[in-house]
C-alpha cells in the first residue's frame, strides 16, 4: 500500500511539474499559431522576465507592482520584437524567422545579464517547497505546496488564455491570423497588433513560469534550457494545439518523474534531463504531427 | 470639360496605366487602365496569368504581401490616391477584396468566419447580431451551416462565406477574384445572384475578375479583357457578349480552335503593334 501511495505521489508531483511545461509550451504554441515559427527565444524570455522581476523587487518595489512593471516590460519586448524583427521579415520564409528568434534569444539573454548581473538570485514567493500537512493527514500523500501552487497558477492561466481566445474579438483575430494571415489581412485584421498581443501573452506566460521555477531552483541562466523542455512537449502535443500543449506537458511531467524514480537508479540517476527527449523521438517515429496537431499533408 | 469631370467623379475606382513588378524584376502588368462607375459591376476577364489577380491586389494593396509593387501609373479609389495604404487602411475606406480560392478560416465556424469580417468595425454584440441577420438574409444557405467548421463545408459554401465575411466589413466596393472557380454551374449561378442582389440592394460597386467570361458578362455592366498584362478590349457587357472576337476566343464559339487573343486582333487589323511576347 505504501508502495502504491508513493507511486501516486510521484505521478502527482510529475503532473504538477508538468503544468509548468504546459504553460511554457503554451507560449510557444501562441507564437507558432500566429507566425508559424518555433520561437527559440522563449527560454530567453523566461530568463529575461523573471530576472527583471527579481531586479525590480530588489529595487524595493512591492510584489504586485514589480509583477505589473515586468508585464509592461514584456509587452515592450513584444512591441520591439514586432517592429524590429517580425515586421521587416514579414513574408519571408519560416526558416528565416526561426533563425531570427535564435538571434533574439541571444539578445535577450545578453540584455538581461547586462542589466541585472550574472549571479544566481533567490526568489522567495513565500510558499515553501515542503509537503502540505492537511493533505498528508487526509490522504497520506506528500505533496509540495510549491508544486501545488505552481500547478494551480498554471492551470488558471491556461484556462484564462483559452477563454480569451475563444470569446474575445482579439482572440477571434488571432485564430483568423493563425489560419490564414493573408485572408485575415484582406478583411482588415491588423497583423501587427495581433503579433503584439501574442508576444505579450507569451511574455506573461514566460514570467509566470520563470517565477515558479525560479522560486525552486533560483533565478539563473539554466532557466533558458529548462524552457526548451517545451520542445518535447510540443512534439508530443502538436505545435499548433493549445490542448496539445496542456496534455503534452502533463505527459512529460508525469513520465519524467516516474522514469526518474523507478528507472533512474539503473542509469545512475538524473535521467529527468533527457528522458523527455527520448519520449519525443518515439513520438516523432510514431506520430510526427503530435497527439493533437494537424496531420501534415504536403503536396509535392 | 464639365462633362468630363462629371464622369470622373462618378467612378468609384480609377486605374490609370499602371505597371506592376514582382520582386523588382518580373513585370506582371504593363499598361492596365480601367474604371469602375459607382454602383456598377465591372468584369475583368482573361486567362490564367493574364494579370487579373495582380490588378485586384494592386487596388487592395495586398500586392506588398507578395513582394509586388505598382511602379508606374496611379490608382484612385473614391477620390483618394492609393499609395502607401495597407490592406487594413483600404478596408477602413470601404474597399474589401475577396481573395482567389475562397481562403476561409478553416478552423473557425462559418459564423465566426463571417463575424471576423467585422473585426475592423469594433461593433458591440447586439450590432454584430443585427449585421449577421442581415447577411444571412442574403446567404440563406449559410444560416443552416453557421455552427459548422468552415473547413468542412463545400466549395460553394466556402465561397459564400468568403463573400459574406467581406460584406461584414460594410464595403462600398468589393473586389471579387474568381468567385466561380471550381464550382458547379448551379452554384455559380446562385453566387452571382447573391452578388447582383448585394450590388442592387446594398449599392456595393464590384470589380470582378473571372475566367468564366460568359457568366461574368451576363452579370456585369461593363467588361475589360486583359492578356499578359495589357488591356486588349473593353466595352459594355452586351457589346462584348456580341463581339465576334470575344465569341471566338472566350465563349467557345470557334471554327479554328483556341488561339491567342492577340492573333485574332492582329488578323483583324495591322494597326495593332508594339507588343511582344
Amino acid at each position: 500500500m505504501t508502495e502504491f501511495l508513493f507511486f501516486i505521489e510521484v505521478v502527482v508531483a510529475g503532473l504538477l511539474a508538468g503544468t509548468m511545461y504546459s504553460l511554457v509550451a503554451l507560449g510557444f504554441v501562441l507564437i507558432y499559431k500566429a507566425s508559424s515559427t518555433f520561437n527559440f527565444a522563449q527560454g530567453a524570455m523566461v530568463f529575461f522576465a523573471v530576472l527583471s522581476f527579481v531586479g525590480f523587487m530588489e529595487w524595493g518595489l512591492p510584489f504586485v507592482v514589480a509583477f505589473l512593471v515586468t508585464i509592461a516590460l514584456m509587452a515592450l519586448v513584444g512591441l520591439a520584437t514586432e517592429r524590429l524583427v517580425l515586421k521587416p521579415l514579414r513574408n519571408q520564409s519560416e526558416d528565416t524567422l526561426l533563425m531570427a528568434t535564435i538571434g533574439l534569444g541571444f539578445v535577450l539573454e545578453g540584455l538581461a545579464q547586462a542589466a541585472w548581473g550574472v549571479e544566481v538570485r533567490r526568489l522567495d514567493l513565500g510558499i515553501g517547497d515542503f509537503p502540505i500537512q492537511w493533505i498528508i493527514d487526509s490522504t497520506g500523500l506528500f505533496i509540495s505546496a510549491l508544486d501545488l501552487t505552481a500547478g494551480l497558477v498554471a492551470a488558471t492561466l491556461i484556462i484564462a488564455l483559452a477563454l480569451l481566445f475563444k470569446y474575445t474579438r482579439m482572440g477571434l483575430g488571432l485564430r483568423a491570423v493563425a489560419d490564414d494571415p493573408g485572408a485575415a489581412s484582406s478583411i482588415g485584421i491588423p497583423l501587427g497588433s495581433i503579433m503584439l498581443m501574442v508576444w505579450t501573452a507569451a511574455g506573461i506566460v514566460a514570467l509566470v513560469a520563470g517565477m515558479m521555477w525560479g522560486a525552486r531552483a533560483g533565478v539563473q541562466f539554466a532557466l533558458v534550457d529548462l524552457a526548451l523542455k517545451a520542445l518535447p512537449v510540443l512534439i508530443i502535443g502538436g505545435f499548433s494545439s493549445i490542448p496539445g500543449a496542456i496534455i503534452g506537458g502533463l505527459i512529460i511531467g508525469a513520465t519524467e518523474k516516474v522514469l526518474e524514480v523507478y528507472i533512474g537508479p539503473f542509469f545512475g540517476g538524473a535521467i529527468e534531463g533527457w528522458a523527455p527527449y527520448v519520449l519525443a523521438i518515439f513520438f516523432l517515429l510514431w506520430r510526427p504531427e503530435g497527439l493533437f496537431g494537424e496531420k501534415i499533408i504536403r503536396r509535392v | 470639360m464639365g462633362n468630363y469631370q462629371m464622369t470622373d467623379t462618378d467612378n468609384i475606382l480609377e486605374i490609370d496605366t499602371i505597371e506592376v513588378v514582382y520582386d523588382s524584376v518580373i513585370a506582371a502588368l504593363h499598361d492596365v487602365s480601367l474604371s469602375v462607375p459607382r454602383g456598377k459591376i465591372v468584369a475583368l476577364l482573361g486567362g490564367n496569368g493574364a494579370g487579373k489577380s495582380t490588378t485586384l491586389k494592386a487596388v487592395s494593396t495586398m500586392l506588398a504581401g507578395e513582394r509586388g509593387k505598382v511602379t508606374q501609373g496611379s490608382i484612385t479609389y473614391d477620390g483618394i490616391p492609393v499609395t502607401n495604404q495597407d490592406p487594413a487602411d483600404m478596408v477602413g475606406l470601404g474597399l474589401v477584396q475577396v481573395l482567389e480560392g475562397r481562403r476561409c478560416f478553416g478552423h473557425l465556424t462559418v459564423e465566426e468566419n463571417i463575424i471576423s469580417g467585422a473585426y475592423s468595425r469594433r461593433l458591440g454584440k447586439a450590432q454584430i447580431r443585427d449585421e449577421l441577420d442581415k447577411i444571412y438574409g442574403y446567404f440563406k444557405r449559410l444560416k443552416d451551416r453557421r455552427k459548422s467548421q468552415a473547413g468542412f463545408t463545400s466549395g460553394g459554401e466556402q465561397q459564400m462565406v468568403a463573400v459574406a465575411r467581406a460584406m461584414m466589413a460594410k464595403p462600398r466596393m468589393l473586389l471579387l477574384d474568381e468567385p466561380s472557380m471550381g464550382l458547379a454551374p448551379q452554384l455559380v449561378a446562385e453566387i452571382f445572384n447573391i452578388v447582383n442582389e448585394l450590388n442592387q440592394k446594398e449599392g456595393v460597386s464590384i470589380l470582378l475578375a473571372e475566367q468564366n467570361t460568359n457568366v461574368a458578362l451576363r452579370n456585369a455592366d461593363y467588361g475589360y479583357i486583359i492578356e499578359t498584362g495589357h488591356v486588349m478590349l473593353h466595352g459594355s457587357a452586351e457589346s462584348l457578349l456580341a463581339d465576334e472576337k470575344v465569341k471566338e476566343l472566350y465563349l467557345g464559339i470557334s471554327r479554328e480552335g483556341r488561339k491567342n487573343f492577340r492573333d485574332v486582333l492582329r488578323r483583324e487589323s495591322t494597326r495593332h503593334a508594339g507588343i511582344h511576347h
